[in-house]
This record gives C-alpha cells, sequence and structure tokens, in this order.
C-alpha cells in the first residue's frame, strides 16, 4: 500500500513541478524509466509468488536502472545509441510482458 | 509466451511456493527477477513480514497475498524503501511524460539522419516560400503602379472630359469675360451679323458663349426667321445677350475695333453695350450629340 501511494505521490509530484530535464540526463530517462518499470513488473511478481524480498528489489531496481543508462551512454559513445537504445527497450519490453503474464495468472488465474 | 499461456492445468489453485518452484522449465523461460537463490533464503528470512505470513498460512495464493499486501498498509522497511523506489520512477515517468508531451515532441525521438533531412526539407521549403513570396511582392508592387497609373489616368480623363465638355457645351462654365448686349429696335440685325459677332469673339478667344440662353459650340447654325433670328432651332428676340467667357481685355478691343462688329451694328441703328465682368456664368447646356460617321482615328 505503502509502495502503491509512493508511485502516486511520485507522479503527482513529477507532475505539478515539471522540472526541466538537465541534457544530460535527458538520454537516459525514458530507457531508466523502462529498466524501473521492469524491475517493479518482477517484484510484483515476486511479490505474487511470495518470493519478494526488498533488498533484492532495491539492487535489481537500481541496477536495472545503471545498467541501461549504461547501454545507452555507451551506445551514443559508439554511435549507435539509437540502435543500442531500441534493443534495450525491446529486451525489456519482452520481460516486462512475460512478468505481466505471471502477473495476470496469479490474479485472474488465466 | 503462448507455450506458457497455453499451458493446461498449471495447478495455480493449490499453488504452494515448493511447488512453484519445482516449476522448473517455466520459470527458467522466464526472466529471473530474483534469483533463486534469494528466493529460497525468503522462506527462512524471518525478516519480511511476507515470510511471517507465509508461515501462518502456507497455502496462501498470490491474489490474496496481493490483497494481503494492499490492505492493511503496513510502515514496514520494505515497504517504505519500495515506496521511495517507485516515488522515484513515479517521478521519472512523469517528467518524461511532461517534456515530451510538449511541443516538438515528433523531432526529439528522432534520429540524427531524419533530422538532417528533415531541416533539409524545410531549408528547401523556406527557400520556394521565400521565392514565392518575392514573385508575390513583385506581382503586387505592379499591380499597385498599375492602379495608381490607372487612377491617374482617370483623373486626366476626368478633367480633359470636363475641359472638353465646357468646348461642346455639356457642361456649365463660369469666369472672367464680357456681357455684350444688342438691343435692336429698328429690326435690322440680322443673323450673319451676329455670326460675324461671334466669330469676332471667338477669333479673340472666347471659350464660352451663350446668346439669349442658348449655347453657341462648334456646331451651331445662325438662321434668319422673318424678324427674328433662330440659333441651332432656337429663335431669340432682340436685345440680343451675349454672355461670353474669355480675357475681357482681348474680348472688348476685338468688339471695338475700327470697321469691326460694334462700329457695323451701330451703322445698322442697333445699339451695342459691353460691359466687362469678373464673373460670368455660362449656363445654358447642350446635349452631347454622338457623332453618326466620324470615328475617333486615334486609338
Amino acid at each position: 500500500m505503502i509502495a502503491v501511494l509512493g508511485l502516486v505521490v511520485g507522479v503527482v509530484a513529477g507532475l505539478l513541478v515539471r522540472p526541466e530535464v538537465p541534457a544530460v540526463v535527458e538520454p537516459y530517462l525514458p530507457i531508466a524509466v523502462v529498466a524501473a518499470l521492469d524491475a517493479v513488473f518482477g517484484g510484483l511478481r515476486a511479490m505474487l509468488d511470495g518470493i519478494f524480498d526488498d533488498k533484492v528489489f532495491v539492487v535489481s531496481f537500481l541496477s536495472n536502472v545503471v545498467v541501461a543508462a549504461l547501454i545507452v551512454f555507451l551506445g551514443d559513445k559508439l554511435g549507435v545509441g539509437a540502435q543500442l537504445s531500441t534493443g534495450v527497450v525491446v529486451v525489456l519490453g519482452i520481460r516486462i510482458f512475460s512478468n505481466a503474464a505471471a502477473i495476470r495468472r496469479h490474479v485472474f488465474r488465466a | 509466451m503462448s507455450n506458457q499461456d497455453g499451458r493446461p492445468g498449471n495447478g495455480r489453485s493449490e499453488t504452494s511456493r515448493g511447488e512453484r518452484l519445482g516449476l522448473g522449465p517455466l520459470r527458467r523461460e522466464l526472466p529471473e527477477e530474483v534469483p533463486p537463490l534469494a528466493a529460497a533464503g525468503a522462506a527462512e528470512d524471518a525478516g519480511g513480514d511476507r515470510s511471517a505470513q507465509e508461515t501462518a498460512e502456507p497455502e496462501l495464493t498470490g491474489r490474496q497475498r496481493l490483497l494481503q499486501g494492499l490492505w492493511p498498509p503496513r510502515f514496514t522497511r520494505a515497504q517504505l524503501v519500495v515506496a521511495l523506489l517507485l516515488f522515484g520512477l513515479g517521478f521519472g515517468l512523469a517528467v518524461q511524460v511532461a517534456s515530451h508531451s510538449d511541443g516538438d515532441s515528433a523531432l526529439r525521438g528522432a534520429r540524427q539522419e531524419d533530422l538532417v533531412r528533415i531541416l533539409d526539407e524545410l531549408d528547401d521549403r523556406t527557400q520556394r516560400l521565400e521565392e514565392e513570396k518575392q514573385g508575390l511582392e513583385k506581382q503586387r508592387q505592379e499591380l499597385e503602379n498599375s492602379s495608381d497609373r490607372a487612377e491617374e489616368a482617370r483623373r486626366q480623363t476626368a478633367e480633359r472630359e470636363k475641359q472638353l465638355g465646357i468646348l461642346a457645351g455639356t457642361v456649365a462654365a463660369q469666369g472672367p469675360g464680357i456681357t455684350m448686349t444688342i438691343e435692336d429696335t429698328k429690326g435690322t440685325v440680322q443673323a450673319d451679323m451676329l455670326l460675324d459677332a461671334i466669330q469676332e469673339l471667338r477669333a479673340a478667344g472666347a471659350e464660352a458663349i451663350q446668346v439669349n440662353g442658348v449655347r453657341v459650340v462648334a456646331s451651331t447654325y445662325l438662321a434668319d426667321s422673318g424678324r427674328s433670328v433662330e440659333v441651332d432651332g432656337n429663335k431669340i428676340q432682340a436685345p440680343y445677350r451675349f454672355q461670353v467667357i474669355g480675357k475681357p481685355q482681348d474680348l472688348e478691343p476685338a468688339l471695338n475695333i475700327p470697321g469691326g462688329v460694334v462700329q457695323t451694328l451701330e451703322k445698322e441703328q442697333a445699339t451695342v453695350t459691353v460691359e466687362r465682368s469678373d464673373k460670368i456664368v455660362v449656363d445654358a447646356l447642350r446635349a452631347a450629340k454622338r457623332p453618326d460617321y466620324a470615328r475617333s482615328s486615334s486609338q
């Protein structure tokens, strides 16, 4: 419950404050958000499976974000930033979908 | 994924953790968010509230676990940490959405080559539009000039029409001139004498003439008609009153020269008076007659 509240408060705060995204962070933010979403879905699934652990969640969340940003950074340096970003988004998307499927099976039993 | 979806009889209803972990292949296919080691450790890890619950209710389904996690709210370290992380996620999400939804979102996600192409296209388009603008401006200038010229021409034409109207007798005229009155008590004055007077006035620079309310123009004729005189078919009686616009200093001497109009008329027992005036009004009009045969040869 507190976690859901945290998410809601975050969205509201982001919409209300509307901070200017620094140019340094700007290319990494979308990928980082997708990576974090992946971690959240994974965490939700683990919770439904009854194997949720906050330490694991925190580590996976942060490492996902960092690795995603790192990949984009590396891609930009190598000149394949756009392609690599697409790749990361595809991989994370697949993971999110499979996690969502597991969650769905838990919640709707279908 | 479809094979997982279609897999029948997952035994979800009486799922216990040991069973699910034993599902083996399915779990391996899915991305492991939580390593099995940690998951296995979580069972005897008494730190989390969930593990305490699970020991109490080992047959708990995922749905029940979700509901329990949602309500009642528990202020545990795990919840707070997750809340903090989710706050960050929500914040980032909202910021990203907000920064993307305003303005040139189409360009923001575009690749460099696309941007270069778009820029090129824009440049081309700008150039084309600039050329078009120049052409249109030129056209506008030409039209303005021509309309100016047309206006000028119309003005000149109107002026000319007035001037010609004075000569043709279609408009009234006023200006300095003289009034000549011929008293003819004996009835000796004839048309040719009046014609002489008119000729003399014309020769002296008369610009508009009327005789007893009849405008004298180029086509005016005079004819004797008994004791009176006919001017353009209008009978006029003595006294004959000429109203003439022109330079008085020229007109009066022209009439008074020895052997001129005045002397000739006085020889016929008529009395002639000539008065200068600063303002003579010639307001007798004639209808403009369209010539039947003569056509302008100037184009």
